[in-house]
């Protein structure tokens, strides 16, 4: 089987990183992201005209009863006949006043509102970035206790950019964060270490082998060893997000596209973020930079 | 035991098993709950606002959780949802239900009703005028002398001249003892009746009325009729209840989400079946029907807990295949490692196993943690997420350990499946030497 460099040429896979990231990181800082109601709060309705009409033509539908209270009605075509609607938090009182003049003026038919009071987004962002924190020190303490703290951290490391990049591609092209894209980077979070500890549990094995290898050596040959799996179930994981992405419908799209680039970017992580990583700390550990030394001396003196 | 017997009896274990969640499962439509987003409905949080006279404190909330329920079944609502959040909030889901816009009113409405005694100054006003002047902040009524709290029963009729629609309200013994001892004491004064701070209508009170019965005018129609008996059958609430979120989604889009997700998961099986097939040969068989069992068994399991079926939920469960098929690919490429190694085919399907099983008994336990953690700490959707999670990854592993393990080892006995190229490889390197 052929051999490749995971780890011979981390300055080429960490550069490669570095750069995603930066474009992530300048993307969030230029874009932003655009959260939905339910982080913002406001009411969100979906209508779907018999045939098709235009932004303008809701736009005077609705003049009269978005005028008088001055809800910044926001109106946005989703598809031919599909319209969304986008106010600040409305009564329901005022939701059905809505939907009556639509329904009246364009003959549409509600499919669905959704309405958040500010007060309550926040609380859900917070429990959600509280859960978020929470697991990865719980997860710290878990993988530094099953296998070591440096896996641990490295893993975590792994985490942090595949969760970046979700996040940054998504400020990139501008989609709506809404529970669901939450749920999706949730997901992301699960199956990155996931990826990286079936890497990291190959490395752990084949620590015996470290008296003839050097770590970054070892690190590689594990690498190699997992490899055809780790495509392999990329592949199996990226095909039914691929499906609902390309062939699902709108609604599904939005996780499927968060979990998509999730899961491209953990799997990338693990072989070339985690593990070029976890070489790079450990042979700094003076053992193995001992063990370093003397095979770069039998290289030389073999060849000279 | 002998290890041939053990691995039937395995199998045999998780064929009943997959009996048994086909029976649970089957038929579909009934067995299977789901959520809002798949079949239209109401989704709502409430939340309780207390005033200094009354705190939102367990026993109150325990008391608006009643009212709640009652105001729901009164709407006839197939299978309402209703659960407390935290100490103020309650969640409220009514799934398929016709009018959302008015359910959604009758939920939250306070419904205090307070009889009292017009002031004299304000005896000449008609009942707008009154309201209007109650609403600029002026004193037009005296001190409460009843609430809804002494009616037992409510219903609507018509005037008999008029046919305007007319709330009848009875009274408890107690209350009706209380709205006699007032109507004798204030003939010829007006009665103001409040419905949440709004004078419904005050009429002069002719003579003392004792039946314990009474009529509720001034109501503008028969809508707005049926809306006020409701909540004053279901009595009041003990504070008054914000909408902090509400979701509506409607039948159509429901359904078409549903058949969305649906076309989703069969299309991601068949491309995943479709790729093991390339890559394994005739052992895809196998993990094709790993993940068969797989996902009987997390269905069924999903069914007997009583587990809504949401659209986060199947988009968990598109993740959960990939996870699956990955349980078989760890072992398959450990399998193949063995045999590049040296070892025999036969061994190499149960030390291949064994390897692999650690493996993913790793990674399944820090996906598992995760899966708790976004449980116990994250809100709606993420929790629901999250449990699909975690009993996927139990299925997993069980499938895993019950059936893929004793399947390998009794394919090992069989000289068919003995052959490296039956399971993706290329060379035969120990057929060879």
């Amino acid at each position: 089987m052929r051999r490749f460099e995971f780890m011979a040429n981390w300055r080429i896979w960490f550069a490669l990183s570095g750069v995603v990231l930066a474009v992530a990181i300048g993307a969030l800082f230029v874009n932003g992201l655009r959260y939905g109601i339910e982080f913002t709060g406001g009411t969100l309705m979906e209508i779907r005209a018999p045939k098709a009409v235009s932004v303008g033509e809701v736009r005077d539908a609705l003049r009269t009863v978005d005028a008088e209270k001055g809800r910044g009605a926001l109106i946005q075509p989703a598809g031919n006949r599909t319209i969304l609607i986008r106010t600040t938090s409305l009564e329901p009182a005022e939701q059905a006043r809505f939907i009556k003049v639509l329904k009246d003026e364009l003959g549409a038919e509600r499919r669905a509102i959704e309405s958040v009071g500010a007060a309550w987004g926040r609380q859900i962002t917070q429990a959600a970035v509280q859960a978020l924190v929470l697991s990865i020190l719980a997860l710290l303490v878990y993988i530094s206790l099953r296998f070591e703290f440096k896996m641990a951290a490295c893993a975590i490391v792994a985490l942090a950019h595949d969760i970046l990049i979700s996040i940054g591609i998504y400020a990139l092209v501008g989609r709506e964060v809404t529970p669901a894209t939450v749920a999706a980077f949730l997901t992301i979070l699960g199956y990155s270490l996931y990826d990286t500890i079936v890497v990291f549990h190959r490395i752990l094995e084949n620590s015996s082998k470290l008296v003839k290898l050097t770590y970054s050596q070892m690190a590689n040959e594990s690498v190699n060893q997992v490899l055809a799996r780790s495509i392999n179930t990329s592949a199996a994981t990226l095909l039914p997000v691929g499906a609902i992405l390309f062939l699902g419908g709108e609604t599904l799209k939005d996780f499927a596209f968060a979990l998509f680039v999730g899961i491209s970017s953990g799997a990338f992580s693990s072989i070339f973020t985690a593990s070029p990583l976890l070489a790079l700390w450990k042979e700094r550990e003076p053992k193995y930079t001992a063990l370093r030394r003397r095979a770069q001396k039998a290289a030389a003196s073999s060849a000279g | 035991m002998s290890p041939t017997q053990w691995n039937w009896l395995t199998i045999g274990l998780v064929a009943l098993l997959v009996a048994g969640a086909v029976y649970f499962i089957y038929p579909v439509s009934k067995s299977t709950k789901l959520g809002l987003d798949l079949q239209g409905g109401i989704h709502v949080v409430l939340q309780a606002v207390g005033t200094a006279k009354s705190p939102v404190t367990p026993e109150a909330m325990d008391r608006a959780e009643n009212v709640i329920r009652g105001r729901v079944d009164r709407l006839g609502v197939a299978e309402p949802q209703i659960e407390r959040q935290g100490e103020d909030h309650f969640l409220v889901q009514l799934p398929g239900i016709r009018n959302p816009e008015e359910a959604l009113e009758i939920i939250g409405q306070t419904a205090l009703l307070e009889f009292a005694i017009v002031e004299k100054n304000y005896e000449g006003l008609g009942d707008e005028e009154l309201n209007e002047a109650k609403r600029q902040g002026e004193k037009v009524a005296g001190p409460t002398l009843l609430t809804g709290d002494a009616l037992s029963d409510a219903f609507v009729s018509f005037d008999p001249t008029t046919g305007a629609p007319i709330v009848n309200f009875k009274l408890k013994r107690t209350g009706s003892k209380t709205f006699g001892d007032i109507t004798t004491k204030n003939v010829n004064k007006r009665l103001a009746i409040i419905l949440d701070q709004n004078i419904i209508s005050a009429p002069t009170i002719r003579s003392p009325i004792t039946g314990g019965e009474g009529i509720i005018e001034g109501i503008e129609s028969l809508e707005e009729a049926k809306k006020v008996t409701l909540v004053l059958q279901t009595g009041a609430l003990p504070f008054s209840l914000d909408i902090v979120q509400n979701q509506t989604v409607g039948p159509t889009l429901g359904r078409d989400s549903l058949v969305e997700g649906l076309r989703a998961v069969v299309l991601g099986l068949i491309f995943v079946a479709i790729y093991l097939l390339v890559v394994y040969r005739v052992f895809a068989v196998l993990a094709w029907i790993s993940l068969g069992v797989f996902g009987v068994l997390l269905w069924g399991l999903m069914t007997v807990m009583g587990v809504t079926l949401t659209l986060p939920g199947i988009a968990g469960t598109i993740l959960m295949i990939g996870i699956a098929a990955d349980s078989s690919i760890i072992i398959y490429e450990r399998i193949k490692d063995e045999i590049r190694a040296g070892k025999t085919m036969r061994t190499a399907l149960e030390t291949g196993f064994n390897h692999g099983f650690q493996t993913f008994l790793d990674a399944d336990l820090v996906s598992f943690v995760t899966a708790l953690i976004l449980f116990y700490f994250g809100v709606g959707t993420v929790k629901g997420f999250a449990f699909v999670l975690m009993l996927g990854i139990a299925c997993d592993l069980f499938t895993a350990f019950f059936f893929k393990r004793s399947a390998l080892a009794l394919m090992g006995r069989v000289a068919f499946f003995r052959k490296p190229w039956m399971i993706g490889l290329r060379a035969r390197p120990q057929e060879a030497a």
